[in-house]
């Protein structure tokens, strides 16, 4: 619905009139915006560089400057978030990797292929997204704890296994828990893709003698490679950026098996307060894989978003 | 594929269909061959979203906290929880502030959302760049805003303090004082989520025709009453969608709190369902009381998206 | 050898409420190609799904070269179907397309399967599409890839829905002649759905017209055309479309609100005891002249004098809108065809000649035929 500027620059009067006061206006409100939006970051990721002295001395918008420049506080900050790095994303991508399969199974089997009652599956699956977290996380805890204690029983496994440690065991819980938990999101987003599709490829295929599975292998996961794109992206930046469950299913932020979000909120705190160097730069170190999908898929990003709501 | 074709033929036009034939039809509809398909995830998601709230209920029905496992015998099993709950001041009190959030949160978002979408769909110059910054917020986890906010609100050095005294104000203490602090969270939520607003609305609007725009303005409408009468309007179903998400994310909203400070409490009159409900399970280990607070919860959520489903399926539009 | 033979008994089927086919029965011959037509939302289309495969009957029996196929999937079935939107799997190229319902067919190797598909495609003329995606097809060659992919399996029975309706008009009449042609060539039994009649009649061996759920007739074109059963039938083919009369029987004579018709004696027996009639005559059997210097009480009883509403002018024909003098409604009461060269005055009067060999008679109520046209000196196309 945007309207065209073509016609503009016809009459070079009215333009010149029209430009000075609709349009001055509205680009101004739009580079407010930006910087309504950009500040906080922007003073996180200056806040990052300087030294203690420059963080007090200097106003928080302000790039450091001479003395008060380091590299200091990232240096300790990854230090602090490296073994977390490896952790959040041995988590993250297979739970991602899991979802996003099932979901498009479901999506299609609930979608591309008709059969009475389905709808009622449907609200199932919408439910599931809304469901606020916290009405499963007192069952969640007490499962993987005491009924059905998976990481403790992989820990030996993990043991021999190489680059993971026994520790790593305590992520394959939430790795689980966020794959059944990202089915019904992931599950809506293919669904909307699936509708858009014309049904008469399914019913092509069926003629053409082949059974569902195959018409799932040959012909609906290659027609919907771009939105395996879209499902990825936000999910992995839904269960990267995740806090709840990593918070309720590993025990602290001093566990070696803590994902990124969960040791954040304690870096750089002290007795004395928070080093507010030493925390903006492990934000921003946290948010550098999310922030690197989203400016090199923001179109696939906000699509998700869209269609599957926050 | 083929083997079956002998058997079929012995059925003779006139004859009754056998069973067999029947059971094998089934057995190759689409209902039952792609059951797979949606079944296996129906069973994992159904046993962690149903299965879960199920327990959870159970869990509220007994009185198990602290190292004791709860006892679902039956005898055990009674509402006392629920009343207790509700006659817990922690309650009430958290139940207002969720609901002022829920208000004041949903109502700027979808407010200033609209706002965005309209002035980008002005044929702004690189409105796809803008939009990309606007929409930045929502793609960092709660614990980073968190922390980029626990700076800006920091009461010597944050920037939001150094414009109130730059304005020649006294320097606000956004977190610490129990009457702001509520007003400052929903203004750092709002930042990071009327971004989303803008995404959806302006969905909405790319997807109405140009011409209805066009044809208000041979009626001579000004743009703002093409706005306010035509097009708004139009955009209710956006609306809708966008409010039951906002709506539901203050119900749950925990991680922003929880990191704002990295401990169990929130800052002074922010106190939520979500997060008292956490507190109780985890801190202090009330299995049942925390697993009622989490059941009124869920009704709430439900509440909002019963009538937003049924709304959907009377439209067609599920 | 293929027994491609159809047969439809007491087939119906319902969404919900709404009932889409209501007991159909319909027999369709070895190598016959039948044209189901009709308006849309008749059942045409579900009457085809049903033969797929791809709808479950609610009732009735559907028999393909003798076997039953209600408790069939559609791939045990031997069809193969071309599809309005064509279906082609845009990953894949022209030559996979055509492959894949191959793969699922016993005794071919996988030489062979390549062959066939090459073989098709050069009886179609699409050899150097082969290596193409569908997207980068115009819509006449997706349309002749569709048609491949369903010769290429070699099926007892083709069904078609719709397949030349997202096409042209210049490219629709060369494909509707090209599909003539393989038909006759491939001898395969074909039901073809389409809501076009000039399809319906140029293409078919025999056209079943459907409405409401309900089959209207079946029969040849020419018979449906000069011998429709019913008012339904009769308005349906033709182009412009018969014109239709309401009015009583009153003593063998038609009475309208404007005209009166005498009936001949043929006639006259045919709708005896019919109050209500219809009086239907074609555009093209409706003589027109001038009335300059006609006086009414000149005119013959199966004259009348007429006013020229508007005319449209097609080059080879005219298609004249005719009021009666009298008749202020804004309706038109007949439009009339005549020929290119016959030129009349918008807004003239005009003499208006109706034989009696050329009409036809409806019941007023249940819209069935009482009496079809002449064809012929003494031939007599009677309704059965």
């Amino acid at each position: 619905m945007s309207q065209s500027t073509s016609d503009s620059g016809i009459d070079v009067a009215s333009f010149v009139e029209e430009f000075n006061l609709a349009r001055i206006g509205q680009y101004v409100l739009v580079i407010l915006f930006i910087g309504f939006f950009l500040a906080p970051l922007e003073t996180g990721i200056m806040t990052a560089l300087k030294t203690n002295e420059a963080v007090a001395r200097t106003i928080p918008l302000a790039p450091p400057t001479g003395e008060g420049f380091t590299w200091g506080n990232l240096q300790f900050a990854l230090e602090q978030l490296s073994g977390a790095f490896f952790n959040s994303l041995f988590m993250a991508i297979p739970a991602t990797i899991g979802s996003v399969l099932f979901g498009s199974m479901a999506a299609y089997g609930l979608t591309m292929v008709r059969w009475r009652g389905q709808m009622l599956f449907l609200i199932l699956f919408l439910i599931g997204i809304f469901l606020p977290y916290q009405a499963v996380l007192v069952p969640l805890a007490r499962f993987w704890n005491n009924i059905f204690p998976l990481a403790s029983m992989l820990a030996p496994t993990f043991e021999t296994l190489p680059v993971v440690q026994d520790f790593h065991s305590n992520l394959v819980p939430l790795m689980i828990t966020h794959i059944a938990y990202g089915i019904p999101i992931c599950t809506i987003l293919f669904r909307s893709y699936y509708q858009s599709l014309p049904s008469s490829l399914v019913e092509a295929a069926k003629i053409d003698g082949a059974s569902i599975s195959k018409i799932y292998r040959r012909i609906v996961l290659p027609i919907s490679k771009p939105m395996f794109g879209v499902v990825f992206i936000y999910q992995f930046t839904q269960i990267y950026n995740e806090f709840l469950f990593a918070f309720t299913l590993i025990t602290g932020s001093d566990t070696p098996e803590a994902v990124v979000t969960l040791i954040l909120p304690a870096v750089g705190a002290s007795t004395s307060g928070i080093d507010f160097g030493i925390r903006m730069s492990a934000a921003f170190l946290a948010a550098i894989p999310t922030l690197i999908i989203y400016v090199a898929f923001a179109e696939q990003f906000a699509k998700g978003l869209r269609t599957g709501g926050g | 594929m083929d083997t079956h074709e002998t058997a079929e033929a012995t059925t003779t036009p006139t004859e009754e269909v056998d069973w067999e034939t029947k059971l094998r039809y089934f057995l190759n509809s689409d209902f039952v061959r792609s059951s797979p398909f949606w079944g296996i995830p129906f069973l994992i998601m159904g046993a962690a979203v149903y299965g879960g709230m199920g327990f959870n209920v159970a869990i509220s029905l007994t009185d198990a906290r602290g190292l004791t496992p709860p006892d679902y015998s039956l005898g055990n099993l009674d509402l006392e929880m629920y009343t207790q709950v509700l006659g817990s001041n922690a309650f009430l009190q958290a139940t207002q502030n969720n609901l002022v959030l829920l208000v004041t949160f949903t109502t700027v978002c979808l407010v200033l959302g609209l706002f965005l979408a309209v002035l980008i769909d002005q044929g702004i110059r690189y409105d796809d760049k803008v939009q990309t910054i606007y929409l930045l917020p929502m793609s960092l986890s709660f614990v980073v805003t968190a922390q980029m906010w626990l700076w800006m609100f920091n009461n010597n050095n944050g920037l939001l303090n150094i414009i109130v005294t730059a304005f020649g104000f006294e320097p606000v203490n956004w977190i610490g004082d129990p009457s702001i602090a509520l007003g400052s969270i929903i203004f750092a939520l709002i930042w990071q989520f009327s971004g989303y607003t803008m995404v959806v609305y302006l969905a909405g609007l790319r997807s109405l025709p140009d011409d209805q725009f066009e044809a208000a303005r041979v009626d001579g409408a000004s743009t703002v009453k093409t706005y306010l009468r035509i097009i708004i309007p139009q955009l209710k179903e956006s609306s809708v969608s966008a409010a039951v998400v906002l709506m539901v994310f203050a119900l749950k909203a925990f991680t922003f709190l929880y990191a704002l400070t990295g401990r169990y409490r929130p800052p002074n009159g922010t106190d939520i369902l979500a997060t008292l409900m956490v507190r109780e399970a985890f801190k202090f280990g009330k299995w049942a009381y925390a697993a009622t607070i989490a059941t009124y919860l869920m009704v709430l959520a439900l509440g909002v998206i019963a009538p937003y489903l049924y709304y959907q399926y009377r439209q067609g539009s599920l | 050898m293929t027994m491609g033979e159809i047969v439809i008994e007491n087939l119906t089927k319902e969404f919900g409420e709404t009932t889409a086919v209501d007991d159909l029965s319909l027999d369709i011959a070895d190598s016959e190609f039948l044209v189901l037509v009709g308006p849309s939302g008749c059942g045409k289309s579900t009457t085809l799904r049903c033969l797929a495969g791809l709808e479950t009957p609610t009732a009735g029996d559907i028999y393909i070269a003798g076997d039953h196929m209600n408790y069939r999937v559609p791939q045990n079935r031997d069809i193969a179907m071309v599809f309005q939107d064509y279906a082609l799997y845009p990953h894949m190229t022209v030559r996979a397309n055509m492959r894949f319902g191959l793969e699922e067919e016993e005794g071919y190797t996988k030489a062979e399967r390549e062959a066939r598909v090459e073989e098709i495609a050069e009886t179609l003329g699409i050899s150097e599409l082969l290596d193409r995606k569908p997207d980068e097809l115009s819509g006449g060659q997706q349309q002749r890839v569709a048609l491949g992919r369903a010769i290429v399996r070699d099926p007892e029975v083709f069904l078609m829905d719709e397949p030349l309706s997202n096409l042209d008009a210049k490219l629709r009449a060369e494909m509707r002649t090209e599909l003539q042609q393989l038909q006759h060539r491939f001898d395969v039994t074909t039901v073809y759905v389409t809501h076009n009649q000039t399809e319906a009649m140029t293409m078919s061996d025999r056209v079943a017209v459907m409405d409401d759920g309900h089959l209207q007739q079946v029969g040849p074109p020419l018979e449906l055309y000069h011998a429709p059963e019913n008012r339904f039938v009769a308005g349906f083919i033709g182009e412009p479309m018969m014109n239709f009369v309401e009015g009583r029987n009153e003593g063998g004579r038609f009475v309208g609100t404007y005209v009166e018709y005498p009936f001949d004696a043929t006639i006259r027996d045919a709708v005896d005891g019919a109050d209500d009639v219809v009086l239907g005559v074609r555009p093209e059997d409706i003589a027109v002249s001038t009335a300059d210097g006609v006086d009414e009480s000149d005119l013959g009883a199966h004259e009348f004098l007429m006013h020229v509403s508007v005319i449209e002018p097609h080059g080879d024909q005219n298609v004249l809108h005719l009021n009666h003098p009298d008749d202020t409604a804004e309706d038109d009461l007949l439009h009339a065809l005549t020929g290119g060269t016959d030129i009349f005055e918008q807004g003239s009067e005009v003499v208006v000649t109706i034989d009696p060999s050329h009409v036809h008679v409806f019941d007023g109520e249940s819209g069935d035929a009482l009496h079809n046209r002449r064809i012929g000196p003494e031939a007599e196309v009677t309704n059965v």
